[in-house]
């Protein structure tokens, strides 16, 4: 099991995940003080006072030049933290082209709709899949292949898994001349036929 | 969830960055202008009510209230979108296979409905666990469930599965409750 295949399964959420954790758990803690502070746990006279407490408003009013610099960076450091999370999840999922010989000049790359739809057509061929859907994922460092397989009722699970690396994968490594292609293998098992209506 | 997460994560970045950018504008504008100048926002008159505002005003209960109930649904969504793939063994080096727990399910429910005397059955499977329950209107619990067992059994070790899950099987059957 390798971390390359690993992450070719799905796309990775985990950015939007980590900052929907962080905001999450930081409006929980600043709820949880400002209820503390509301009922007295930190003394019955601070419950009572303003929550804009004059003994700070006084602090940043005598250190005017730090708390005007830090109120800028930090606002720099989450526009810019909010930027790269979005870009990042708005970006269309890469498609990366395999580069099979890096000479300037004679270069050769084979488009990612090429292979994909190459190793789709193998895959077919399979004895039990109905379905097949072959997709390059990562970037162009490190290209990966993920293939999403349908198989037909009844058909053996293991044959086709078996089948799958010794025809379909090996051959197109084969002929991509490449000595590994990372592949995650997403299978769909006793996936009902799809119905035409006449 | 996985969506809801994304649609969520991307939302609050674009809150993240806007209240960051508001943030560095109004504290330079206001130290450029000397004094109590506002660009977009409104925040002397936010400071001034705040300040008539004490820990334990009502106002600033339920705001925390709303923060908290905020808070938690967010720490909910993150918490519950996960992958719930079931991992297949690799078939060779830098080949990783998964197939989805409706899949297994599936698998599972076709060959209980295929034996005798099963009037239904139902599966929930997840990679550590496959639970059947399958109704009979022939045989009773006694009978049939062996069987199913056996059955469920042979279908989850006839898939390369990397852990094995464990297998319940209810039956549910009139015969029992005479």
């Amino acid at each position: 099991m390798s971390a390359a295949s690993l992450s070719a399964l799905a796309r990775s959420y985990r950015g939007e995940r980590v900052l929907t954790m962080v905001v999450g758990l930081l409006a929980l803690l600043a709820a949880a003080a400002t209820t503390a502070v509301g009922l007295g746990w930190f003394g019955p006279y601070r419950a009572a006072r303003p929550v804009i407490d004059p003994i700070a408003v006084d602090w940043v009013g005598r250190h005017q030049l730090v708390s005007r610099v830090v109120a800028i960076a930090v606002g720099v450091l989450l526009l810019v933290l909010g930027l790269i999370v979005l870009v990042r999840a708005l970006r269309p999922e890469s498609q990366p082209d395999l580069a099979l010989d890096h000479t300037v000049g004679t270069g050769l790359l084979v488009t990612a709709g090429a292979i994909a739809e190459a190793i789709r057509v193998d895959a077919e061929q399979v004895e039990g899949v109905g379905r097949a859907r072959a997709r390059m994922v990562g970037d162009r460092a490190n290209p990966a292949l993920r293939l999403s397989l349908w198989l037909r009722e009844g058909s053996d699970v293991k044959a086709v898994w078996q089948e799958l690396d010794a025809k379909v994968l090996s051959r197109a490594r084969e002929s991509l001349g490449v000595a590994a292609l990372p592949t995650a293998v997403r299978m769909e098992l006793a996936a009902a036929r799809r119905r035409r209506v006449h | 969830m996985r969506v809801l997460v994304r649609v969520v994560g991307a939302l609050l970045a674009i809150g993240v960055a806007v209240c960051g950018a508001l943030l560095a504008i109004e504290v330079a504008w206001s130290w450029a202008q000397k004094g109590d100048a506002t660009l977009f926002v409104a925040w002397p008159r936010w400071r001034a009510w705040l300040e008539g505002q004490s820990w334990n005003s009502t106002a600033v209960r339920v705001t925390a209230g709303i923060l908290a109930a905020t808070g938690l649904v967010l720490v909910i969504i993150a918490a519950t979108a996960r992958r719930r793939d079931i991992l297949l063994q690799d078939p060779a080096t830098e080949v990783s296979v998964t197939t989805s727990p409706a899949s297994l399910a599936r698998i599972v429910g076709q060959r209980v409905r295929a034996e005798d005397n099963v009037s239904g059955a139902s599966v929930i499977a997840t990679a550590t666990r496959v639970r059947v329950r399958a109704s009979s209107r022939l045989s009773s619990e006694e009978e049939l469930r062996p069987r199913l067992l056996a059955v469920v059994k042979a279908t989850v070790d006839g898939l390369p599965l990397v852990t094995t899950p464990r297998i319940t099987v209810v039956v549910n059957s009139p015969r029992d409750r005479r």
